[in-house]
């Protein structure tokens, strides 16, 4: 019943990150869902051994799964 | 260039319950600060592990301690640090109908037909998810609904 006081955020089907407009601002569509679990920030991806193995380059905020 | 050893730790941050991607957002935030020399790589809140979220960073314990006192909704970082072969497979995700199989018993937890019991007909991986008739229905009506919609009640392997 809990009514979501949070916006639900988009993720972007192709790169998986999390944006707030109607298109992704890296991919440039407007392939989006706000059906995703998991959350990760990637700071700093040069240095991060999380962002190698997912194979991110740009830092920000992404779903782990997007359906 | 400086040299620094790569040497990442992964260390557990609890937080209030539900509070896990405010305080992924708010550990981002408090690395950008201007003031702070804490380096934080990365930050992981998987759905699975509920009221905790996972730091990478080459710092000690003591530093990322110091970092969560000024993160709201973080609470204690757990003594001992794990590794990215310990919490990989968090970053991916099995999917929602691992597990599930014809003649798999069934709860329905969400939907018009929450509370229900049903027997699984048919399972679409691809799509996650799975067909499944309802056990007190009078007649076997086929519904389709999500896998993460369902907790499995019996596997159905003895007969």
């Amino acid at each position: 019943m809990a009514a979501t006081k949070k916006k639900q955020l988009s993720v972007c089907r192709e790169c998986h990150r999390v944006v707030e407009g109607s298109s992704c601002s890296i991919c440039g569509t407007n392939n989006l869902t706000t059906d995703w679990t998991g959350y990760l920030v990637i700071i700093d991806p040069e240095h991060s051994d999380v962002a190698k193995r997912m194979n991110i380059t740009l830092p920000g905020r992404y779903a782990l799964k997007v359906r | 260039m400086e040299t620094e050893p790569r040497l990442t730790r992964i260390y557990a941050v609890k937080t209030t319950n539900r509070a896990e991607r405010s305080v992924a957002d708010n550990i981002d935030k408090a690395v950008r600060d201007v003031h702070n020399t804490i380096k934080v790589m990365s930050v992981i809140a998987p759905d699975e592990l509920k009221g905790y979220v996972l730091v990478e960073t080459t710092e000690p314990l003591a530093r990322v301690q110091e970092l969560m006192e000024q993160v709201p909704s973080a609470r204690t970082v757990l003594p001992g640090a794990t590794s990215l072969e310990e919490v990989g497979h968090y970053l991916t995700p099995k999917p929602a109908v691992s597990g599930i199989d014809e003649g798999t018993i069934v709860e329905l937890i969400a939907g018009p037909f929450k509370g229900e019991k049903a027997v699984v007909k048919r399972v679409d991986a691809s799509k996650e998810e799975i067909t499944v008739e309802l056990y007190e229905s009078v007649l076997p009506i086929p519904i389709t609904v999500r896998g993460d919609h369902v907790r499995i009640i019996d596997r159905g392997e003895d007969d």
